[in-house]
């Protein structure tokens, strides 16, 4: 009896020790180990507003254009060049010999198959504000095509960053189902596997018409856990990761193993105030109560001690980065007497209590210390709030665009990487849109005359009035523009990317 | 022996069907469904259109009824943020699950059978005092504690072993120790306790007077028959390793069933919960029945009846 | 089944094992351990009355609010390190609150958590075991059948569900681990009453025409105390450690409120250099639970040390 059991037991751990999942036929110096925070919900990226997606895409497929992040201008990618042939009318070569993924030769009509596809109001895609400009696409030949826009377009060339290339045939034949799990792109790395939450790996694409990626494979890890991130790079598991509160940055730089980069980048934080009532009826219509709020936070004591002074302050939402940010407006001082006073003129004399949705620090680093700061001080105002905790980005956001957010939430917005006002007062601030939670007339026909004009002088003209208004206005509550931090592995060689791109083709080993 | 399983066998249609309700019950008795799906100015219309899309407005024994004809097909709906049936979400999750309560299983084995046969053979002594202090400290200590402990000591300080993920062997290790630690304590006191009480019995006593060598006494006789009730009592304890299990793999970030479940608790995914308590369920059934059968060959006095 | 030869432990008999090795037979030698366990029980019992009272009285004892946020003093080191200051004896946490001032209060939530639902779980499971175990027949078979389904969820298991429904705050979880913890009782009693249910007096009483509900709690359910009374401890310490988890997991008790579980929580991403603000919390909840156990222990013994529990 007793041999059974030792025989049950000896095969119970062997059964054990054989057991665990693909064992990877890849060696580490090839591969990079990348960590995420949550996973994408699917490999579409015009179908999806999460920065982890607009990652992936950037490392699988390629733009019309891409940011030489030394420089920080436009340079090509699939098409070569460009111009404006009248207000209304642009023309883009396209690059030749490239291929997709599964060896379809890439031309004129991906280019607008993908645009038509984004543009089309049936699809429902993310993606979509943000290329509405573009009225039709028209293909001349294979490496030639017309883009005819709805009025003066001063971002087009900025926004042929933001839209990936797929292909037509692909789109044509399998479908948008199938486009959710399988991503055919030109880019330089392909999709190999995709385990749900778990991990993504992807292979270096030998037949890539740009620079070859130094590393074969690159591993894309889902690790929610800061904690386990942080343990994983220093005990060698990870190579990259992003988003390193301030406050762990000096363990990893004294382990030995591995080190922070930091930038600053593109990415601004916010409160969003509900003005528009979105969420219900609620105290943050009132100007009165939005300007309290504003008045209440010392923002500027919580860069220095929570964050450590790494976080830019600005006066509205406009990134200092940005084309249009006004720097001669300043940005609130805490005053608690001036908002108790408003708070008592807005018929709140002893404070009043509001809903506070809040996230867990996937994109935003130290949110929780910094929102528990805000919160704390909003109360010694009398803004008494109540907190709701969602913890992944894509519930989050999803709440968020099914009106169902509370009076007060978390925000950041990278601005699909474009360095414009634009790409944040239309998308977060503008009338009706899924993520915008400010509805003002004035405001709003200020971003389309922003918009509308080629003329850079007249914009920042324009840009200054739009922040003046919604400072005023206390459109919501201002916080400031994020550093990046990243956690870099000691055997790699990686830049920290400002405008928040992890370029995975872009490492390189490190010289020892 | 036939009228034991057949036994066994009613007892676990009732307790599946217990089961279900439950399931059923918490999902749909205790939570709002419409609630948590439409955004929240939706207007009465709409609520009314989805409750009757979900069949909600039928009476309840339906609803049930739905619930169970589909369940029983593996139908538990789709997961509503995945867009993925639940059903094939939760079982893609069990293998990690099952690997890593086998594997505890066996480290508290390892610490348990030695440590309480000693002290049960040691009664009384220093020896049997230190093991059973160690034990009660060592139940004190919250598993999620120690896995935490042990991944700043092993992988942090230490790096010999990966902090997190499912790649090889060498993932198996800490988690594996930390779920049989955490379970060690309370098997030491079983198998302690059943060896004692079989060294007091008659046949051993007979062994010895004999002249048996002690420890041909031990492992031939008391060792064989103390097996019975510490199988039994392994198997009882199945759902107590499972849920043990679900502890563990939170702190190491395991890719299995109780990650996904709390995961799926945050972001409010009903269908994926509902699935991952019913499968879950049925496998501590599915256990305890064969433990129970098992049991019902060996022991002789079953045999005989 | 005949038990005559090897035992396979009863689901009672493993939460006695649970609790603690059987007592041998009276001798010296066993008489002087018996003494001996009892000192160790006692002496859990006065540090776990230290911890009720902190609780009870933690407005008077805590050196500073448990919520007050204080940006400019956060990850303050404990007094005796360097950068430590006798303000804040345990340190702060990320946002300048005051260790120990939370940990006194969070003790509060772990006691009344724990407290509560054993109440509640012992309510429940005692009415229904008396009631399986004395009127036998379906009422006892229905009984058996929802106690063998709810021992087959692990407690965490079921907690989990439950909370992913009613969503995560105090009071839900004292209502769930409450719901999910009455069948031991249900069950140790109900074999209990069906044992006394045929005992002289119990039998006389009926002759004499005593009314069931007085045959039941005149007669029957003071017997029982001692096993409950056990059982009911033991389970303190299993439902502090599992508000502890769910707390940590983010599923209990919310941030800003303090709980052992979730100072954890938010802790452990310290661990590597403020690591005082998980391991303070790690440690009381460890103190704790081996006091709420050997107390429980020695309760054991004291009450009836020839009591198979």
């Amino acid at each position: 009896m007793a041999r059974a059991v030792t025989l049950g037991s000896l095969v119970l751990l062997a059964l054990t020790l054989l057991m665990p999942a693909d064992i990877l036929a890849q060696t580490k110096d090839e591969t990079i180990v990348y960590a995420l925070q949550s996973d994408v919900q699917n490999w579409d990226p015009p179908n999806s507003v999460l920065r982890e997606s607009i990652i992936l895409g950037y490392n699988v497929f390629d733009h019309l254009a891409a940011r030489d992040l030394k420089t920080g201008k436009v340079g090509p990618s699939l098409a070569i060049s460009w111009k404006a042939l009248d207000d209304t009318t642009w023309e883009v070569k396209l690059r030749r010999g490239v291929k997709f993924h599964d060896g379809t030769p890439f031309g004129a009509k991906d280019v607008k198959a993908s645009f038509d596809r984004v543009l089309n109001p049936e699809n429902k895609l993310t993606a979509r504000g943000n290329h509405a400009k573009i009225k039709s696409v028209e293909v001349v030949d294979d490496s030639t095509v017309h883009f005819k826009t709805d009025g003066p377009y001063p971002l087009f060339v900025e926004r042929l960053t933001a839209l990936v290339m797929q292909s037509e045939k692909v789109m044509k034949e399998k479908g948008h189902e199938w486009m959710q799990d399988n991503p055919v792109g030109t880019g330089p790395y392909k999709l190999q596997k995709w385990m749900k939450k778990q991990e993504h790996q992807l292979v270096r694409n030998d037949d890539y018409w740009g620079p070859k990626p130094a590393f074969k494979y690159v591993r894309i890890r889902i690790i929610p856990e800061q904690a386990t991130q942080i343990a994983e790079l220093i005990s060698g598991g990870v190579d990259i990761i992003k988003a390193v509160p301030p406050d762990q940055m000096d363990v990893i730089n004294k382990s030995g193993q591995a080190r922070t980069a930091t930038s600053p980048i593109l990415r601004t934080a916010m409160l969003q105030l509900d003005q528009a009532g979105r969420s219900g009826p609620n105290p943050m219509q009132d100007k009165r109560v939005r300007l309290a709020a504003n008045l209440a936070v010392d923002i500027d004591g919580i860069i220095k001690h929570v964050l450590n002074g790494l976080a830019d302050r600005t006066a509205t939402t406009v990134n200092p980065m940005a084309f249009g940010f006004d720097p001669g407006l300043k940005p609130y001082k805490q005053d608690l007497a001036q908002a108790k006073k408003l708070l008592a003129e807005a018929g709140y004399p002893s404070g009043l209590e509001v809903g506070f949705l809040r996230s867990q620090p996937v994109v935003e680093p130290g949110v929780i210390q910094t929102s528990d700061a805000i919160v704390a001080d909003l109360a010694k105002a009398g803004i008494r709030t109540k907190a709701r905790m969602v913890g992944e980005s894509g519930p989050f956001t999803n709440l968020i665009r099914d009106s169902k957010a509370d009076p007060i939430f978390e925000f950041s917005w990278g601005y699909y990487s474009i360095f414009d006002a634009d790409a944040i007062f239309f998308d977060v601030m503008t009338c009706n849109q899924p993520y915008s939670y400010y509805c003002n007339k004035a405001f709003d026909d200020l971003v389309i005359q922003g918009r509308s004009t080629l003329e850079l002088k007249k914009r920042a003209e324009i840009y200054a009035k739009a922040q003046k208004l919604i400072h005023d206005d206390a459109a919501y509550l201002f916080k400031w523009g994020l550093r990046g931090v990243w956690g870099l592995s000691n055997r790699i060689e990686y830049e920290a990317p400002r405008d928040e791109v992890d370029r995975m083709w872009a490492v390189t080993a490190r010289k020892k | 022996m036939r009228r034991y399983i057949v036994g066994q066998l009613v007892q676990l249609v009732v307790v599946l069907f217990g089961i279900s309700i439950l399931a059923f019950g918490i999902l749909h008795v205790l939570g709002d469904p419409v609630l948590l799906l439409l955004p929240q100015n939706a207007g009465k219309e709409e609520f009314e259109r989805y409750r009757h899309l979900l069949g909600l407005d039928r009476p309840l024994y339906v609803q049930y009824w739905k619930f169970l004809s589909r369940a029983v097909l593996g139908d538990f709906g789709k997961s509503w943020y995945a867009d993925t049936p639940a059903f094939r979400l939760v079982l893609e999750r069990m293998p990690p699950t099952i690997y890593l309560t086998l594997s505890g299983l066996v480290v508290a084995l390892l610490i348990a059978l030695p440590l309480g046969t000693l002290a049960a053979l040691r009664r009384h002594t220093w020896i049997d005092s230190l093991c059973t202090a160690v034990a009660v400290a060592g139940q004190a200590v919250p598993i999620f504690w120690l896995g935490i402990m042990m991944i700043i000591v092993f992988s942090v300080r230490l790096r010999f072993l990966p902090a997190s993920g499912y790649d090889s062997w060498q993932n198996f290790l800490m988690p594996s120790f930390c779920l049989g630690a955490a379970l060690a304590p309370i098997t030491m006191r079983l198998v302690r306790s059943g060896v004692i009480e079989v060294m007091n019995m008659e046949f051993i006593k007979t062994a010895r007077a004999k002249g048996l060598a002690e420890g041909r006494v031990v492992v031939k006789h008391a060792f064989r028959n103390a097996c019975i009730p510490v199988i039994t009592v392994l198997g009882l304890q199945f759902g107590q390793l499972l849920g043990g299990a679900i502890i563990t793999e939170t702190v190491f970030a395991w890719p299995g069933v109780a990650t996904l479940t709390v995961e799926s608790i945050r972001n409010q995914d009903f269908p994926v919960v509902q699935c991952a308590v019913v499968l879950l369920a049925l496998l501590i059934v599915a256990v305890n029945l064969i433990v129970d059968l098992v049991v019902g060959f060996i022991d002789p006095r079953i045999h005989a009846s | 089944m005949p038990r005559d030869r090897v035992s396979t432990p009863t689901r009672l008999e493993l939460a006695g094992i649970a609790a603690g090795p059987a007592p041998a037979a009276p001798s010296h030698a066993a008489a002087w351990r018996r003494l001996l366990r009892l000192r160790w029980g006692v002496a859990a019992g006065i540090v776990l009355l230290g911890i009720v009272l902190a609780a009870v009285f933690a407005p008077l004892i805590a050196p500073h609010d448990p919520l007050a946020v204080d940006i400019r003093h956060r990850l303050t080191p404990p007094a005796w390190m360097d950068h430590g200051t006798p303000e804040h004896l345990l340190g702060t946490d990320p946002v300048g609150r005051d260790l120990l001032a939370r940990m006194i209060y969070g003790g509060r939530v772990s006691l009344v958590v724990g407290v509560a639902s054993v109440l509640m779980s012992t309510t429940i499971g005692v009415l229904l075991g008396l009631g399986a175990g004395y009127f036998g027949g379906r009422t006892d078979w229905t009984i058996m059948t929802i106690i063998n389904v709810m021992l087959t969820f692990p407690f965490v298991l079921l907690a989990l569900a439950v909370i992913a429904v009613l969503g995560a705050s105090l009071f839900n979880m004292i209502i769930v681990l409450g719901v999910a913890g009455w069948p031991i009782y249900a069950r140790v009693v109900r074999a209990e009453t069906l044992a006394i249910r045929e005992r002289d007096f119990v039998v006389a009483g009926r002759a004499l025409g005593m009314g069931h509900l007085r045959l039941i709690f005149r007669q029957i359910a003071p017997n029982l105390l001692s096993t409950i009374v056990v059982i009911a401890t033991l389970q303190v310490a299993q439902v502090i450690v599992l508000e502890s988890f769910l707390s940590f997991l983010g599923l209990g008790v919310q941030p800003p409120t303090p709980a052992w579980g979730n100072m954890l929580g938010e802790g452990r991403l310290y661990m590597l250099n403020s690591w005082w603000i998980a391991t303070f919390p790690g440690l009381a909840i460890f103190v704790t639970t081996l006091a709420i156990n050997l107390m429980g222990n020695a309760l054991r013994d004291w009450l009836d040390p020839h009591l198979k529990l």
